[in-house]
């Protein structure tokens, strides 16, 4: 009997299909590794800002396939770090899905409150083999090494951008924005500068907090090649003569802005932008949204953040998740899972969609993503050439350095003190907190 | 008669730019609620505009302010319930006995209100930690004794000063026991008092920041105050959201203060009585 | 009749135990939740602990050496009482001018009105009036600086200038406690018998006579009760700040209970913040002690 051809091709259809489902069978899927956790809670430590939206608003599609609830507490960021920290210290076990700032790994790894992420990474049940780790721009990477070891997935992801409006700048006669700060100071500021009209050539986020020292002093730092300190001979370096003309430079800056703006946070330098009333701004990409559907939004084009005389070294700053040592294994497991999911590469399209910022190569250099999302080409640029792990300073006693950073930094900007002595004694104050605190031994140098 | 006019005129309107004052920042988050965001910009003030109840709404689904109002609530009314219940009695052990140590008693009241919330935070946090109660309306129940029992008693010694003595007299020799006496003679004859104590006290609690943000942080557990500082998070800051939920959070205790201010005047004589 | 009156002074030995089973109670709750925490912050406060970098370690004063030589604490607490002494007399001089003019019979309505608003800024959540000042007073868009352009006078920059937010924060708590003083000293005079005040009346024309031999020692009591209310609430002032500036622009509105926030929990430091905190509370209790001994002292 011979064979019809249309049997045969059904058996071969049927032994595809075996030898395609066998490998299968073996293969890893987020469905079967959470098989074991179904039915446990995760508790997600968010922020009121547009990544941890698009977040939340997926979530669900992870509940749906593992059976894994997922609650979201949101916070403040200023009272974020407050409250997981206080969630440590008093062993309360109220997060397991703990969010950790650039700057905040090293106090979390320090004290043992988080697990290494190698601890998943090499349960096979528990790791997906297309996490590819390597995907993470190498910047993120390295901001979350500590000690040779990752720490945290990346999420929510900035590069700091200039943010320019296109009309303004054509009205007084130029064609694109300054590649350069001191472009931007002498021949942009004094023409663009009409209070009268109600008009800023720019405008410098400068809240006392983690504004003042991340958007307002460090900004100034690095691009005139001042450092915070030398990690090898344990000095405090921001009364050297670069970081003097970096801070030097912004108090002439600050004179070309509205009044009133040492105490405006993000939200009223983007409202003026976005009134029109700005020319440019510097913001984090996370803003883009914000910006482009204002008032002036038509009208709003951005590219990398102008680069000082020692470079281009744009802000840089976002998040990472991590799983908390602090709760029981079955829970960390099921945490992993969520932050792995959330994570993925596969999530990132559809969280940029949903107005997140994410640090994966293969969705932030996607042609057909840069093209609807202008800012990503600026972002990845920044990542790739333009910025550095430790823009601020990694170490374990962070939280209360960067407040003498912004108490001084503040009094700079005010004219309380002169450049120069503000600086001095700002140092003063930041290598005796180090020295007494014995932060200097938490110093993790990243790669660059 | 002239000069009766001017004095009148003078009075007049020391009284309407004290109201003016009072009022203007009052309207204008009202105004603002009801604004949208750009109008709220304006300058000059947009004064006649079609209210806008956009705000509200957005205040109530994304930042679940109805549901951080009903947690103020619970707890202000148990901290009232509770500072009421014991302090009202130990007013009026202050008020009627004078013992070894009463007077450095009724200032040890003060001392605890003069507490700096900040000073003893870390410590509380970290009992109700390891006893699971963050986010718990209970803790901050408790916490708010060290303003309310304070607040409660110095209001009502002197209340309980203003009971004429013989009507007490009178109970005792009918055989009524002490405390019988307090509960049935004394205590409804200071009600009013009671009431501005009471009043007082709850304000202060549904007021208060610091406690309850360190405490009762969590997205369901937190009170109306913490709503407020959630919108500073460094991000964009909503106004017209903001508005309208600080209307949402001070309707409540501005009317609960306006329907006793008759009472208040009596009730604040504050060691008038001797 | 061998009754004793509930108020004689010498309690008999049967019923000592009676006053406490009155005031038992309340002290019992104030010693769990008020005394037992402040104990635990005096022991903190010879350890060197930051909240991450280990367990409390013993350091005997240090903490207390290094607040007292730290400028930023004495600034904090010179701060404060800069706040106090500008803000404490206005308020009592404006809320006493609001009382007398309540106790008039001129303008009814107005009166009664006034009545009624005095309980809005009490009542308003301080968090609240923080944003609402943030609001209000942006240097740009704000609609107090529009107020001052349409008057012709040059924009004030209330946040950003040190000397401009020191003052706005001043204005905005006298806004808020002024009313109380107000109220406190309505009540005190509505303490004034109408026979006296009637029969003052007849005597003598003059406002002066009459405010000083009939009223003020009947606004004394109000007046005491008043300093000692404002002194506790401005030491405390937290919440308004802190939600306008969180202490800035620098350091020029920080009071001390936003100074110790900070090294408690920004910086973790619980071994300082705790010694800070002690110093601090031995700083209002004494000065609420002279306070109340001063002023009280032919009373209590």
């Amino acid at each position: 009997m011979k064979p019809s051809v249309k049997s045969l091709l059904l058996g071969s259809a049927c032994a595809a299909a075996v030898l395609g489902l066998a490998p299968n069978a073996h293969a890893w899927s987020l469905q079967q590794a959470a098989a074991p956790y179904k039915g446990e809670t995760v508790t997600v430590v968010g922020l009121d800002r547009p990544s941890y939206k698009a977040a939340q608003k997926l979530t669900p599609e992870f509940e749906k396939e593992t059976g894994i609830h997922v609650k979201w507490v949101t916070y403040p960021y200023e009272n974020s770090l407050k409250a997981e920290t206080l969630n440590f210290v008093s062993h309360s076990g109220q997060f397991d899905a703990i969010l950790s700032d650039v700057v905040w790994p090293v106090d979390f790894t320090k004290a043992h409150w988080v697990v290494p992420i190698k601890d998943f990474m090499a349960n096979k049940d528990l790791a997906d083999p297309n996490i590819d780790v390597k995907d993470f721009f190498p910047v993120w990477r390295h901001a979350f090494t500590i000690k040779g070891q990752l720490v945290g997935l990346p999420f929510d992801s900035y590069a700091g951008l200039l943010y320019y409006n296109k009309k303004i700048l054509k009205e007084h006669g130029f064609s694109g924005p300054p590649k350069t700060w001191n472009q931007l100071l002498t021949d942009y500021a004094p023409k663009l500068y009409d209070p009268a009209k109600n008009l800023y050539p720019y405008a410098l986020q400068s809240a006392r907090g983690e504004t003042q020292t991340a958007d307002s002093f460090t900004r100034f730092l690095w691009p005139w090649g001042g450092r915070y300190f030398d990690a090898a001979t344990k000095k405090i370096t921001l009364d050297s003569p670069d970081a003097i003309a970096g801070e030097t430079f912004r108090q002439k800056l600050i004179k070309f802005g509205p009044k009133g703006i040492i105490a405006d946070d993000h939200s009223q330098v983007v409202q003026l932008m976005g009134q029109g009333q700005l020319a440019m701004v510097t913001e984090w990409s996370a803003f883009y949204t914000t910006l482009t559907t204002s008032k002036a939004g038509p009208d709003i084009g951005v590219t990398t953040e102008p680069a000082g005389p020692k470079g281009q070294y744009s802000a840089f700053g976002g998040f990472a998740y991590m799983v908390s040592a602090q709760v029981p294994k079955k829970v960390q497991d099921a945490t992993w899972l969520f932050i792995q999911w959330l994570t993925s590469k596969s999530m990132a399209k559809p969280l940029l969609e949903n107005g997140a910022v994410v640090a994966r190569a293969s969705a932030d250099t996607n042609p057909a993503l840069q093209a609807k999302y202008p800012y990503l080409a600026p972002m990845v640029k920044t990542w790739e050439h333009g910025s550095v792990p430790d823009w601020r300073p990694q170490i374990a006693c962070y939280p209360y350095f960067s407040e003498l950073v912004s108490q001084y930094g503040s009094d700079i900007e005010t004219g309380q003190y002169t450049v120069p002595a503000g600086l001095k004694k700002l140092s003063a104050k930041l290598q005796h907190y180090m020295n007494s605190t014995g932060c200097w031994n938490s110093v993790n140098v990243p790669k660059h | 008669m002239t000069r009766h006019k001017l004095l009148s005129l003078g009075h007049g309107l020391f009284l309407a730019f004290i109201a003016l004052i009072i009022i203007f920042p009052f309207y204008w988050m009202i105004a603002s609620s009801l604004k949208t965001e750009n109008q709220i910009f304006q300058l000059p003030p947009v004064w006649l505009f079609k209210p806008h109840f956009a705000s509200y709404a957005a205040a109530i689904v994304n930042d679940h302010i109805l549901r951080a109002l009903l947690n103020s609530l619970i707890v202000t009314v148990g901290a009232v319930a509770l500072g009421v219940a014991v302090g009202a009695p130990a007013a009026y052990g202050l008020a009627r006995y004078t013992f070894r140590g009463s007077s450095q008693i009724q200032f040890w009241y003060v001392t605890n209100w003069m507490l700096i919330p900040v000073v003893v935070l870390i410590p509380f946090y970290l009992l109700a930690a390891n006893l699971r109660l963050i986010d718990n309306p209970i803790t901050l129940i408790l916490i708010y004794q060290t303003f309310v029992v304070p607040l409660v008693v110095w209001l009502l010694v002197d209340q309980f000063r203003a009971v004429p003595i013989a009507l007490e007299e009178a109970a005792l020799l009918d055989g009524m026991s002490k405390f019988g006496i307090f509960l049935r003679i004394t205590l409804p004859l200071t009600v009013p008092g009671i009431t501005v104590a009471a009043i007082l006290a709850g304000i202060f609690a549904w007021n208060d920041l610091l406690y309850a943000f360190i405490l009762s942080p969590g997205t369901d557990a937190r009170t109306a105050p913490t709503v407020m500082m959630s919108y500073l998070g460094g991000y964009i800051i909503p106004w017209g959201r903001v508005m309208a939920s600080a209307v949402m959070i001070t309707g409540p205790v501005v009317i609960g203060g306006i329907a006793i201010h008759k009472y208040i005047a009596r009730g604040l004589t504050l060691g008038a009585v001797k | 009749m061998t009754e004793p009156t509930l108020h004689e002074v010498k309690v008999p030995r049967i019923r000592q135990w009676e006053p406490w089973f009155f005031v038992g109670p309340s002290l019992l709750l104030l010693l769990a939740v008020g005394l037992y925490p402040t104990v635990f912050v005096a022991y903190f406060s010879f350890h060197n602990w930051t909240m991450g970098m280990g367990p409390p370690v013993f350091n005997g004063v240090d903490n207390y050496i290094e607040t007292l030589t730290s400028s930023d604490f004495i600034s904090s607490i010179l701060r404060t009482f800069l706040f106090l002494i500008v803000t404490l007399p206005i308020e009592l001089c404006l809320g006493l001018a609001i009382a007398l003019a309540l106790d008039q019979t001129r303008n009814a309505w107005l009166r009664r009105l006034v009545q009624i608003l005095l309980v809005v800024p009490i009542a308003t959540t301080p968090s609240v009036v923080g944003m609402l000042v943030q609001l209000m007073f942006n240097t740009q868009l704000g609609v107090v600086n529009y107020g001052l352009h349409v008057l012709g006078i040059a924009p004030v920059d209330w946040l950003g200038n040190a000397h401009a937010a020191l003052g706005m924060v001043m204005m905005t708590q006298i806004w808020e406690w002024t009313p109380f003083v107000a109220l406190v000293l309505s009540a005190s005079l509505a303490t004034v018998p109408q026979d006296i005040e009637e029969a003052i009346t007849l005597e003598t024309e003059s406002f002066w006579a009459r405010f000083r031999y009939i009223k003020l020692p009947f606004l004394r009591p109000g007046l005491v009760a008043s300093i000692v209310f404002q002194t506790i609430f401005t030491i405390k002032t937290f919440d308004m700040i802190y939600s306008v500036e969180k202490g800035g622009p620098g350091d020029a509105t920080q009071m001390i209970a936003l100074h110790i926030e900070r090294i408690a929990f920004r910086g973790f430091d619980v071994g300082l913040a705790s010694a800070e905190s002690v110093l601090t509370l031995i700083v209002t209790i004494a000065l609420a002690q002279t306070v109340v001994s001063f002023l009280y002292k032919d009373e209590v």
